[in-house]
């Protein structure tokens, strides 16, 4: 049985149609036709790989060598924010690997320094409401009289 | 040291030129006209006065010498050695500065001896002087930057940096107010002529000699003087900076708008030094019959004052007590309601920085909503010849005349810190033209000896009858003057002593023999705006405000806290329309924000009757706009419309009242001053015999007296370090 | 000198002082449409002098020159409230405080007033909506300065030449026994 399912895989290949079969593989890896259509809707793309690791947001991270560089480490947005991901949301711990600054993950990561002054991460908020509006911290050139007294004398 | 090589120089020119005992030629020549000298400037011939030196007669045909040492309102001192220039058929080069010109002398400026002389003295100027150009203040507007470029080699041939390297001093702390880095400095020796004799401080000099000479004050000093700012001018290079603005701007990136000065009353010409919209610093500017090139410390520094506790909201006062900003429209609209509402019984003060036009419409308001108490805080006895005669309440015979006194009385002031730049005219004829000077007063450090005549009034009556010793004194002087303080008019018996002392004057002219266009009686202002509110008929002093029926009260820039502290009732509407906020503001129940004058274009009168006038040169804070158009806005919502509405309208109803508000940079000769004299024998009241006493007496006093200075953290930090220069156990001055 | 103070245009003694417009030419005949006729020409001694005080004499006998103030705002493009709202001053140059140096005081500088200046919103920086706060023409002489100002039309005033006294100075001085000008000091 085994040979003869490799011999119509090795007849598949010359013709090249075992990406049908890559094809079915990648869909049912990806929990089935509908959610790799929304994976394709979200991501214009459907990869399979292996999951190397989770944030605390619920962002997944993929990778897979058999895509050439620059296409083998991915990320899938966590399910809440739906069609609103946004590369901000990737943390700073998981940046670094899925840029290919560091082949570490976080957690096995040696160099990473631990301070406790580090605020929690967000995402760019630009063109929202919250967004960041610059404001002057200079001192003011003139420093107005403000009334001591509150009552006559 | 430099002065034996200048005589060294002299005996070996003698072979070829004579050089005359100056001193002596200056006593023994009979008329100017008939022996001028000629002397050829570059082929350029020129007819000079004997006595004039190389570099003056040069400068008479345009051509500029450079220079570092020499100062034309210093004494010589010919030490930087930059003025060389060639003479012909001299076989050294001659110091400019120093030398008096001989007859059909030849002097070469441009040629080859010259030319490698300024070379030289530059080269060694800049061996020792350290690579500072960028981090140093004086960059863009330094001497030695310039002369280099303009007379300097090109190239150095410094080899020694790398063995033995520049020299280096320490810094000297001498103030809040003068950075020095004492390694820029060319030992020029300006900062030490200056203090000895303009400042009359003889706190700087020089220790060690060749290359360890220092300029310092040796023991750790600080530069008592109050026109200690003027060193930072004098230096030619970036050693003696200003320490408010030091890093703060670079002079080719200031705009200079030129200005008067109405911190005192002497008007003194000034350039607000101006970027990015507030004001960086304040520099004088050149004008002989004011200020000649020097100005006070507080007018310099206390621009700071001008950023803080400055008005820039109208506000009104609410039921609760409490003052909140509130829009232009209904505080007028307030304002206007309660004036009106006053029926007439309003009275109004002016404070002593309000400029003319100002004051002209404050008067013309009041007195179209039927007051006729207009008020300014400084006092003036009305009786006697009152402010009808110009004569005896101006400085009679201006500011240059005091250099052509022989004899100057100063009745109960303090004109070194009252006006220091008239102190300045008194000690430099002290100095040059040999005047005498006596007091009747507290005993002060004036800066120069004077005879003190007591300290009681009634010196003045002994004087007046002929049976005080100085009588003597006075009987001999041929232009004698008499300087009355303003202060003193304050006093119970004020009216007496501005009568006494006119008729002192009248009393002196006669038995001197006065030449019968010289003015004897003076009156030194206090504040700048009085002269111009005397012009434009104005009430003089304010005794108690309790007295007056006022349903309201209002305040122009006036913020003397003796007069206005528990005289005003509890019911009264007090407006304060002024620049800052303090005592005025404090109490008022609306407030509109004024400016200073660095914001607007104002008319101002000093203390001689010089009408001059300020122009803006930033913009004013927040909501502030310029005093006339506030009184204008509120005479139109009240209804009493005054029928000015642009500055030149402003100016020509002042021009209406009294031309020479109008007449700017010009002194109208005071007249009637014979007059005057007369009508002040109906004074009755008599001197009494309390001391005269002073406001002003220590440099302490000086920093703060008015709303600008009191604002001023420089010139706090300046009266800081004074006190504690006072305590220091070396202090050996003369005010404790 | 570059620039004429006023306008001197030869003119025929029409008087019909409508055409007048045409003597901003500056040939020397005015360039007419038609031919002169006998009765458009005038006796010089008939002309009312004082009604027309710019109307003068010159050395021909049938002529007279009538000088027009030169006036260029209509074509200069400055719009009017630059003009009329601005006020200028001439001064001589000061002397900078902190140098000795006179070379740069010997100009006619001529400067508008101060306008407004605001804290821009976007830096902090200051703006300004004054197209002239930085304009400053530098003059040769007082009359040339004069002359512009009347050119443009822009209302002005001049601040006097503040002159220098000169002083007797002689390096003598600081050793005299007697006076007070010993010097005690370097």
């Amino acid at each position: 049985m085994e040979r003869v399912l490799l011999v119509y895989e090795k007849i598949l290949r010359k013709i090249g149609l075992e990406k049908f079969g890559n094809l079915i593989e990648i869909i049912r890896i990806n929990d089935g036709p509908v959610n790799s259509l929304k994976k394709l809707t979200y991501y214009d793309d459907l990869k399979k790989g292996t999951l190397v690791g989770t944030d605390e947001f619920g962002n997944r991270y993929y990778n897979n060598n058999y895509y050439f560089f620059g296409r083998n480490r991915w990320v899938e947005y966590a399910d809440h924010v739906g069609f609103n991901y946004d590369g901000s949301q990737v943390p700073p711990e998981w940046y670094g690997w899925l840029h290919y600054k560091t082949d570490y993950l976080p957690e096995n990561d040696p160099t990473r320094p631990n301070y406790p002054w580090v605020l929690k991460p967000s995402e760019n908020l630009t063109g929202t409401k919250a967004a960041y509006m610059c404001y002057s911290t200079t001192k003011p050139k003139i420093v107005v009289w403000t009334p001591q007294s509150k009552q006559k004398a | 040291m430099l002065r034996s090589s200048i005589q060294k120089a002299a005996k070996v020119s003698r072979r070829c030129v004579h050089i005359g005992n100056t001193n002596k030629a200056a006593v023994a020549k009979p008329s100017a006209e008939q022996t001028l000298l000629e002397v050829y400037i570059d082929d350029k011939k020129v007819l000079v006065e004997p006595g004039t030196t190389v570099l003056q007669a040069a400068a008479l045909v345009g051509v500029e010498i450079p220079r570092f040492c020499y100062h034309e309102r210093l004494a010589i001192a010919g030490n930087c050695r930059m003025c060389l220039v060639e003479i012909e058929k001299s076989p050294k080069p001659v110091a400019a500065c120093a030398m008096p010109v001989m007859n059909g002398w030849r002097v070469k400026t441009n040629s080859e001896m010259t030319r490698k002389a300024r070379e030289g003295v530059m080269e060694f100027l800049l061996v020792n002087h350290p690579l500072d150009c960028p981090i140093c203040d004086q960059g863009g507007e330094c001497d030695l930057q310039d002369q280099s470029m303009a007379f300097g080699s090109d190239r150095s041939r410094f080899t020694d940096i790398d063995f033995s390297g520049k020299r280096a001093v320490e810094d000297k702390d001498i103030g809040p107010l003068v950075k020095t880095i004492m390694t820029r400095c060319i030992h020029c020796t300006r900062c030490i002529r200056f203090a000895s004799e303009v400042a009359g401080v003889d706190d700087l000099g020089t220790t060690g000699r060749g290359s360890d000479m220092q300029v310092g004050t040796y023991i750790e000093k600080m530069f008592l003087s109050e026109l200690s700012g003027n060193v930072i001018d004098l230096c030619p290079v970036g050693a003696l900076t200003s320490k408010p603005y030091s890093f703060t701007a670079r002079p080719w990136e200031t705009r200079k708008i030129e200005s008067i000065d109405v911190l005192d009353a002497v008007g003194s010409n000034i350039v607000v030094s101006t970027r990015t919209n507030e004001v960086m610093r304040i520099l004088p500017l050149l004008n002989e019959q004011v200020n000649e090139e020097w100005l006070a410390d507080k007018s310099r520094f206390s621009y700071d004052g001008l950023k803080t506790q400055r008005l820039a909201f109208p506000m009104v006062k609410f039921d609760s007590g409490e003052l909140k900003a509130v829009e232009w429209e209904d505080t007028l609209k307030h304002a206007a309601q309660a004036l009106n509402n006053a029926n007439g019984q309003i009275v109004g003060i002016a404070g002593p920085l309000v400029d003319a036009e100002a004051l002209i419409a404050f008067k013309d308001l009041l007195n179209k909503l039927g007051s006729e108490h207009v008020y300014t805080e400084n006092a003036f006895p009305l009786s006697g010849s009152g402010i009808d005669i110009r004569a005896s309440y101006l400085f009679n015979s201006k500011i240059v005349g005091i250099e052509q006194a022989d004899l100057v009385l100063l009745i109960g002031t303090n004109p070194r810190y009252d006006a220091p730049l008239i102190n300045t005219r008194i000690r430099k004829s002290y100095v040059h033209n040999e005047l005498d000077v006596a007091l009747i007063g507290p005993k002060i450090d004036l800066t120069y000896d004077y005879e003190h005549l007591g300290n009681s009034a009634s010196t003045v009556k002994d004087l007046i009858s002929g049976s005080h010793p100085f009588n003597k004194r006075l009987a001999q002087a041929k232009k004698p003057l008499i300087i009355l303080g303003a202060q003193q008019l304050k006093r119970s018996d004020g009216a007496a002593l501005l009568a006494a002392v006119q008729q002192l004057a009248k009393k002196t002219a006669e038995i001197s023999k006065v030449d019968a266009s010289w003015k004897v009686f003076n009156l030194l202002q206090e504040a700048a705006s009085q002269v111009a509110a005397l012009d434009l008929g104005y009430k003089p002093g304010i005794s108690n405000l309790k007295s007056l029926p006022a349903k309201v009260l209002y305040l122009l820039g006036a913020d003397d806290s003796d007069v206005l502290k528990e005289s005003i009732p509890t019911d009264t509407f007090v407006i304060y329309q002024g620049h800052h906020g303090e005592t005025g503001a404090e109490l008022a129940d609306v407030i509109f924000p004024g400016v200073t004058y660095t914001e607007k274009q104002g008319t101002y009168v000093n203390t001689e009757g010089r009408a001059q006038q300020t122009l803006n040169a930033v913009t004013p804070p927040g909501y502030a706009r310029t005093d006339w158009k506030i009184l204008r806005a509120l005479s139109e919502i009240a209804g009493k419309t005054l029928e000015y509405e642009t500055l030149q309208e402003v100016r020509k109803r002042l021009e209406e009242v009294s031309p020479n508000l109008t007449s700017y940079g010009n002194v109208q000769e005071s007249n009637f001053i014979a007059q005057a004299t007369e009508l002040s024998k109906s004074v009755k009241n008599n001197l009494e015999s309390k001391p005269i006493d002073l406001k002003l007496k220590k440099l302490e006093d000086y920093f703060m007296t008015d709303v600008i200075s009191r604002s001023s953290v420089t010139m706090s930090k300046c009266i800081q370090a004074v006190l504690k220069q006072k305590q220091n156990k070396y202090y050996d001055g003369v005010e404790k | 000198m570059a620039v004429r103070l006023q306008y001197a245009t030869r003119i025929f003694p029409i008087f019909n002082l409508t055409k007048l417009h045409r003597a901003f030419s500056t040939s020397s005949c005015l360039k007419s449409d038609k031919p002169l006729k006998d009765s458009d020409v005038i006796a010089v001694e008939s002309l009312n002098k004082s009604k027309y005080p710019s109307v003068k004499e010159s050395k021909f006998s049938d002529e007279l020159i009538y000088e027009q103030p030169f006036i260029i705002t209509d074509i200069s493009g400055v719009p009017e409230e630059h003009i009329k709202e601005r006020l200028v001053r001439i001064a001589k140059a000061p002397k900078n405080a902190m140098q000795s140096g006179t070379n740069n005081t010997n100009v006619w500088v001529l400067q508008f007033d101060t306008r407004q200046r605001w804290e821009n919103n976007l830096i902090g920086w200051v703006s300004s909506g004054d197209p002239l706060s930085n304009l400053q023409l530098h003059f040769n002489t007082l009359e040339e300065a004069i002359a512009f100002c009347k050119k443009n039309c822009y209302p002005y005033f001049i601040e006097q030449e503040k002159s220098i006294a000169p002083k007797k100075k002689s390096y003598a001085y600081n050793f005299s026994w007697n006076k007070r000008t010993r010097v005690s000091t370097k």
